[in-house]
Formats: C-alpha cells, structure tokens, sequence
C-alpha cells in the first residue's frame, strides 16, 4: 500500500515537469514542484488500523456526529458512520465520552526555524529573517529546520499533525514556506508533506518598515513597501512573459534568475502566496498591487482587522488567517478584536486560526474556544462543529491540501485526534494522534516519547521525588 | 423559592420609592450607590472559611462585604442581582501584569514598564506612571481581573527592577491601591545588556545591596565605599524596608540553582522572598515548602526557551501545590497584559489538566494570592469585611467559553465595555446583515 502510494507520487513529479503545476492529475493534484531542491523523504510509519465506537466526532466538514465510529484503515479514513462492524485485525477504541477531531492543522507556525533554548547567539536573526536584501522570495525555509526543536512534540501533544513554517516577516518577499508532518524525523527532508504545493511568504506594515529602517535602507514606509513589490512584481511579469515567449518557442529561456522565478510562479498560480499584514488600508493596498499583476492572494496571515473589509476579503477569494484574541504589542494590532474570526465566519469569508508562537501552536484547539465564544457572546450562532474547521480544514484549504487532510471523510489521510473530552474545553487533552493512520502521540504512553535530543540527559527535566 | 424572595424584593424595592434610591434597583444594571446590593442565588466559592456555598446571598455595603450565606435576609431596599445558580468568585488577583503602564507594547512613548535606560534601580517606583485611561484595564476587568499587581521590568542596575503596586480594575480616576508591595529583582543568565554579567555578579551585587541597607543607618556612613560606585544612596534606601523584612524581595529567576540561591540568600538575610517566573522551582519544591517561600507561576510554561528553564513542565503547579508551597498564578509574559484575565483564567485551567486540583487554582488566583501579597486582610476571599470584589461567571470560570457576566470592584458594579467590544459594535452591523455591503450571495 504504501510502495504504490510512493510510486504513485513518482509518477506524478514525471508527469509534472519543471516548475508546472500539477492541478489535474487525478487524486494527488498536487505535487512536489521538481524546482524543489529539498524532496520530501517522508515515509508513514506503519498504520494502527482502527475502530473508535462511541464516540462525539467533529468531522471538519461541518458536521457533528454522536455515538459515531471512525474506521481508519491503510493510513486513510474507510468510513465514519454508526454501523461499522470491525474488519478482522482491526483494533477498536471505545471512545465513550471521548471525541475525535482531524488533525490539527497550524498554518502559520516558525518551530524549527526558531528553535528551542533561543540562545543569545541565535537571538540576533533565529534562523527566520534573512534580513540583508527584502526580495529574498528564493529562499527555502526547509534549509532552517531543526527537527529537534521540542515545539515539535509539544504541538504534537496537542494534535497538531500539519505544520506550515513559514519564513518570518521581515523581507517583503520572504521565501518559500514548507509543509510539514509533524512526525520525529532526523532531517527536515522526512517532515516535509509529500506532494505539498509551495508556499511564498511576503509582508506588509510595521516589521519590514521597522527592520529595514534600523539598517538605514529602505522600506522606511508603507510607500516604500508598495514600492517595493512593484519593483519585483515588474521583473518577475517580464521575467514571466519571457518564460512564457520560451515555451511557446518564440525565443530562448531567459537567465535562469531564481528571485524572480519564484515570483513569476506565485504570479502564475503555482506557488501560494501568504502574506502577513494586520491592518484592513494594509491588505486593501495589497489586494489591488495583486490585482495589477494578476497575483493571486491566497491568504492574509495575522489579519486582525480583516473584520473591517469582509466584502474585500470575499470578493477576492482571500482567506484570512487570524489571532484569537492576541493585541496591542505593536500599533498595526491596536484594533485586534477576539470576534474577528466569528465575524468574517458569519459574513461567509474564509477565516482560519494559527499560532505564531510555540506556546499557542501546543493549544489551537483552545484559541478556538476563544474565537467561538467571542463570537457566540456577541449574539453569532458559530457551533462547535464549525469552529472546528479554523483549525481542520479552512487552513487546509488554504495550503492546498484539503483533499488530503483536514477532515474526516472516507479516503483522506488518517489523520486522527481523540481527545480525553469536549476540544473546546481547557481541561481536555490529546489522548491519542495518528498521522497516516500511524499512532504517533499516545498520552498515555512512554513518558520519553518524543523527548527531542536537546532534551535527552537534561537533569533539569528529572522527576524528583 | 429565592427567586420568589426576588420578586418580592423586587416589588418592595419598586415600593419604596421614598427610599434613598437604589438606582436600578432588580435590573442587575447601574451604580449601586452607597445601599446594600444583594447578589442572589449565587454558587458562591467563598474562598474563606465557609467554603463554597450553594444557592448563597452576598450582601455588599458600599465597598465592603456585609455577609455571606444560605440564609441571608435581603433588606429591604436593597438592589438585587440574580446570580441565577451561576459560579461566583472573588475577583481574580493577577499576580503579575503591566496594567496601567504600557499601552501598545513596542510603541515607546506608551511603555512605563523599566528603568532601562536611566539612573534608577532599586528606587524606581512604578506607582508614578500608572495610567487609569489605559484602554487595556476595561478588558483586564471584564474578563474577571479585580486586582493586580503592577511588576517592574528589569532596570539598568542589575539585578534590580524596582518596586511594584498593587492596583484594582475599578472605574475610577486612580489605580493605586498599595504601592511598594514588592521589591521586584531578576537573576538569569547573561543573555542581554541588561543582564550582561555572570549570575554570580548578579548574586553578589544583590548581596551586598542587601547588606548594606541592612545596616542600621542604611550604609549612610559608608559613602565613599566601593558600593556607591553602583548602587545609588536612593537604591540603597528603597532596599532598607526589604533587609529589614517589612517588604517581600520578588526574584524573578528560573534555574533551579537560582531557585535555591534564592533559598539561601532569604536565610542569609532573614528577608522575605517571592519567586516569579521560577519554572523550575518545582525542582526544589520540597525546600521550598520548607522555608514557606511563595512561587508565581505560569502552569503553561513547559518549554525549554532558554537554557535557564530547561525543567518546565506542565504539571510544576501540582507539584509546588502537592508540596505545600504557596501558589500564586501569572500569564505569559506577552499577553499577561492585553489579555490579563483570559490568559491568566486560560493558565489556571491549563494547571488543572496537568493535576493542579480546580480549587487549589481558585486559591491561587484569589485568598492564596492575596495571603502572598500580604492583603488578605482586604481582598481575595468573600468574607464579612472584605472588600466587595466578586465575579458572576457564566459558567466554570476556566473555560475559555466562560465569561464574566457581572464584575464588581470595590461594590461597584463596572462596565463590561471595551474599546474592543465597541470596534466589535461598529462594525457588526456590516457582518450581520443591516448595513452588510457587497453581494447577498457571498456565502
């Protein structure tokens, strides 16, 4: 099962070609760009087939089943019902009192990149910033991961299994993100979601402003950053008139330039653009610099006044990927209020949660309760089962892969949480977690499970008695 | 049958309209004036000797508990809030914040927090700088934050932060409820200009301070000492009430080695210390416990951020509590302050799935806090003669689903209103439908 799944995906990169994107090819539409340096190595371990009965399931569709059965088989969901009989060699869980979300799916995170203990000499730039020139869309965040950061773990043990690290958000262009499992892995390479379409991160406001006037170089100011992805978007439209003159044969390939390459695929669609900006004049300016070039936009990432211009954000079919109630630590974010996911949830936006923070990346189910309840407080009838989906299948759709995860529905990956009770509740934790069906997090399990190398041998972390 | 007592109440008080006025009197709504406001109906954790008490009557008079209990009369005339069988606390006691001195964190002009960058150490006094319009003390408030103490951050004189205050959410025109609670000092690695030296120096400059202001005349005889060099006349007499023990030292510091440093510089110098931020004192819970030194913890910080707190773990508050070591509770230091009562209640909860039992994390944000600050004598538990500071909650007051649906402080019913709840107002309209611009079939 596995070796064809593997072979599948192969057969795929060859049928893709450099730097095309592969919409189209039936049931993996996405696949690893060959422009990609780093291949993803992941391997599932091996499935636990397994029977949950009983249990409260919050589908990530949108739907809420009592007493329900989740059959997981071969690394993927068979089927969730209510009569499911156990196949031989299937292992049942009686989930009594007990749910089962998706995976949890964190769509902005820098674990890895910024890894635990910060230490001094890392504190100057983490591995996040590549700070020098603020067109730096070539760079690959994969190149920073250190798959013994203990976030990884930490988050796992709150059901986070897809982790999108981004670079940070100094440059205007800021690299390609990476998609990750959140499996132990020795290289970056054997976290990387295979067949994950590429992600560009860019930003807006107050740290490109804030980093660069520090250096004495521009952008000093919003006009500057406006300034500035023109300047790139200008090459990289030539750049891409040029490739595209090429393929129809009307004359040579230009210089392979991979700055404007990068940004030539995001303005064809191939690669997603992420781009953090808080304030709604911010994404409005942006949304139209993009429409200009024909940039599509797939999400706004921090957006905490989106809930000013849903009717942008609708319209052009940009998601928005929030804060539960995070404000007031720079002036951009003055006017976060907690309702904003609830609100651009009601007026029908694309909203998602995320965590930024490795402390919020442990406990995305609760920043949902607190957007959810801001919501419900402010008379928006936002249930559970919808919440849900901020941090299921809204930020899977957003990374391209919601016909792969973010959900339970038969065929997607098996990606399962059961939870010791209600996820909106601050008591309940992560009792189990399968990625592909493997079980990869059991609470209950060896307490060294997943303890990072850094961590191995620390006296600190000794029980006393 | 107290909801029949309401409405008679209710009637009475419509009765008497002669009385002096109990402005909104059964609405649950308006200033209570100086009449007796009775909370009905209430699941009361007293956090005092009686315990919790269900289906309690909470009389208030002016700023002060009156009486708490099951067989309370209401008197006549009195305002009446139904508490409707929901929980109700004490107001919560943030144990550390920067309420009233920062606005908008990266924005200098509105950051009081440190002496950074100017002369003072131990003398700087943050009680100067506390701002009452702060727009972040009506959402600290209305998630259930009655009290807080305000921490310095960290001074250019290091080890020292200066001394913090104790404020209350209340709506009036001053925050200040105690200054000079505590001496506020920080020991941790050598990670920053401000901290730019071995924890050894820091020890030492710490000690000597404290065995200079232990002197009867303060050090004031001793001016050309090597001492004055670095610490100031003014550092040396704010340190006097700390050596003399009449004011608790706050060490923020993390190591467990720190910890019990910590442990013998209170021994040494007899002095009372409080240890904030200590992830990992549950190392040391034990000798803690033994030399009753009091620990402000975050229960959510379980991550080896720095080599300093490698140990942190989630359950380090059921460790310290199931030691017998006082616990009081603190945020993340990032949102400790915006989001002071959700973090804080979010914090508590988070205690609680990793083996804090619920009332001790009641305790620690309520009498057990407030016996660590020295003014349990004033606020943290709902007791005859307390202050008059308590919470209605719409349900387990933990949960991030819950929130507060009365707050009151110092017997005054305040305004769940924030600057946020009214950008959220102005803006609604457009979400649900009356003033919604675009197409209707956007969704």
């Amino acid at each position: 099962m596995l070796g064809d799944r593997t072979g599948y995906r192969a057969r795929t990169l060859l049928a893709c070609g450099v730097a095309l994107a592969c919409v189209g090819v039936p049931a993996l539409p996405h696949a690893q760009p060959a422009g990609n340096p780093f291949p993803s190595t992941y391997r599932p371990a091996a499935a636990t087939d397994t029977l949950f009965l009983n249990a409260t399931v919050l589908d990530g569709a949108g739907n809420r089943h009592e007493r329900a059965s989740l059959l997981i088989r071969d690394g993927l969901v068979a089927a969730l019902g209510t009569d499911i009989e156990a196949p031989a060699g299937v292992q049942t869980i009686d989930a009594e009192g007990r749910w089962i979300t998706p995976g949890i799916v964190d769509p902005h995170s820098h674990l890895g990149s910024g890894s635990m203990p910060y230490t001094p000499v890392e504190l100057s730039a983490w591995d996040v910033n590549e700070i020098g020139n603020p067109a730096a869309p070539h760079l690959y965040v994969e190149t920073t991961i250190r798959t013994q950061d203990p976030g990884f773990a930490a988050a796992l043990a709150g059901g986070v299994t897809t982790i999108q690290v981004l670079p940070g958000s100094v440059n205007l262009f800021g690299g390609y993100s990476v998609i990750l499992k959140n499996v132990p892995a020795r290289t970056p390479q054997a976290m990387k979601f295979p067949g994950a379409p590429p992600g560009m991160k860019m930003a807006c406001g107050e740290n490109p402003k804030y980093n660069y006037s520090e250096l004495g170089k521009a952008p000093y100011t919003r006009m500057g950053i406006v300034a500035g992805y023109q300047e790139v978007l200008d090459d990289a439209t030539d750049y891409l008139n040029k490739l595209k003159r090429s393929r129809r044969g009307e004359n040579g390939e230009p210089p392979h330039d991979p700055k404007l390459a990068a940004v030539a695929a995001a303005l064809e669609g191939e690669v997603r653009v992420h781009i953090h900006c808080y304030r709604a004049d911010d994404m409005a300016i942006v949304l139209d610099v993009a429409s200009h070039y024909g940039l599509p936009i797939t999400a706004f990432h921090h957006a905490s006044e989106a809930y000013k211009i849903p009717d942008l954000l609708v319209e052009r079919d940009v998601c928005s990927v929030v804060f539960a109630n995070w404000w007031g630590f720079k002036m951009e974010v003055f006017d976060a209020i907690r309702e904003n996911a609830a609100m651009l949830e009601e007026y029908g936006a694309c909203v998602t949660l995320h965590s930024d923070s490795a402390i919020t990346g442990q406990r995305l189910n609760l920043e949902a309760a607190k957007a959810m309840a801001a919501g419900q407080h402010a008379g928006l009838d936002i249930p559970r089962r919808v919440a849900i989906q901020w941090i299921t299948l809204n930020p899977a759709r957003i990374l391209g892969l919601e016909d792969r995860i973010g959900s339970l529905e038969p065929g997607k990956n098996a990606d399962v949480v059961l939870w010791s009770g209600d996820p909106f509740s601050v008591y309940t934790r992560a009792d189990l977690v399968f990625i592909d069906g493997a079980l990869i997090y059991d609470r209950f399990g060896p307490a060294d499970q997943h303890v990072s190398d850094f961590i191995l041998g620390q006296p600190a972390q000794e029980p006393r008695p | 049958m107290k909801s029949i007592s309401a409405v008679l109440l209710l009637l009475l008080t419509v009765l008497w309209a002669c009385a002096p006025a109990p402005d909104g009197a059964g609405t649950g709504t308006g200033q209570s004036g100086s009449t007796v406001t009775a909370i009905i109906n209430a699941d009361a954790h007293t956090m005092a000797a009686a315990g919790r008490i269900g289906n309690a009557t909470i009389l208030l008079q002016g700023a002060r508990v009156a009486a708490v209990g099951a067989d309370i009369d209401v008197p006549d005339g009195a305002r009446i809030i139904d508490a409707r069988g929901n929980t109700v606390t004490p107001g919560l006691i943030a144990s550390a914040t920067h309420l009233g001195l920062v606005e908008v964190s990266s924005s200098l002009d509105t950051d009081d927090r440190s002496a950074s960058s100017d002369m003072l150490g131990a003398s700087f006094d943050i009680r100067y700088g506390l701002n009452f319009n702060s727009v972040l003390i009506p959402v600290a408030r209305a998630d259930g934050v009655t009290h807080a103490v305000i921490v310095p951050s960290a001074s250019a004189q290091t080890p020292f932060a200066g001394t913090g205050a104790l404020i209350s959410t209340g709506a009036g025109d001053d925050l200040l409820v105690q200054s000079d609670i505590a001496m506020f000092a920080g020991i941790d690695g050598p990670s920053s200009s401000q901290s730019g030296q071995s924890r050894s120096s820091q020890w030492t400059a710490l000690r000597l301070a404290l065995g200079q202001a232990a002197r009867p005349d303060g050090g004031s005889g001793d001016s050309g000492s090597e001492l004055e060099a670095v610490l100031r006349r003014a550092d040396l007499d704010a340190l006097h009430p700390v050596a003399e023990g009449s004011m608790p030292l706050v060490l923020r510091t993390q190591r467990e080695s720190d910890i019990r440093q910590a442990v013998a510089l209170a021994r040494d110098f007899g002095i009372r210390v409080i240890l904030y931020q200590a992830d990992e004192a549950w190392r040391a819970a034990k000798l803690l416990a033994e030399h009753k030194i009091p620990v402000i913890l975050d229960p959510m910080a379980n991550l080896p951020r720095r080599f300093d707190n490698i140990g942190a773990r989630l359950d380090a508050a059921a460790i310290l509590h199931r030691a017998g070591v006082p616990l009081a509770l603190h945020a993340w230091e990032f949102q400790m302050s915006h989001n002071a009562g959700q973090e804080l209640r979010q914090a508590a909860g988070i205690g609680i799935a990793n083996g804090l039992p619920w009332q001790a994390a009641l305790e620690a944000l309520t009498a057990g806090a407030a016996r660590i600050w020295g003014i349990e004598q004033h606020i943290g538990s709902l007791e005859a003669g307390k202050g008059a500071n308590l919470v209605i909650w719409s349900g387990d007051p933990f949960e991030m689903t819950t929130r507060p649906l009365t707050v009151i402080v110092d017997g005054q019913e305040v305004p769940l209103e924030t600057r946020q709840t009214l950008l959220r107002d102005r803006y609604m309209p457009m979400i649900t439908g009356a003033d919604r611009p675009g197409q209707e079939n956007s969704r």
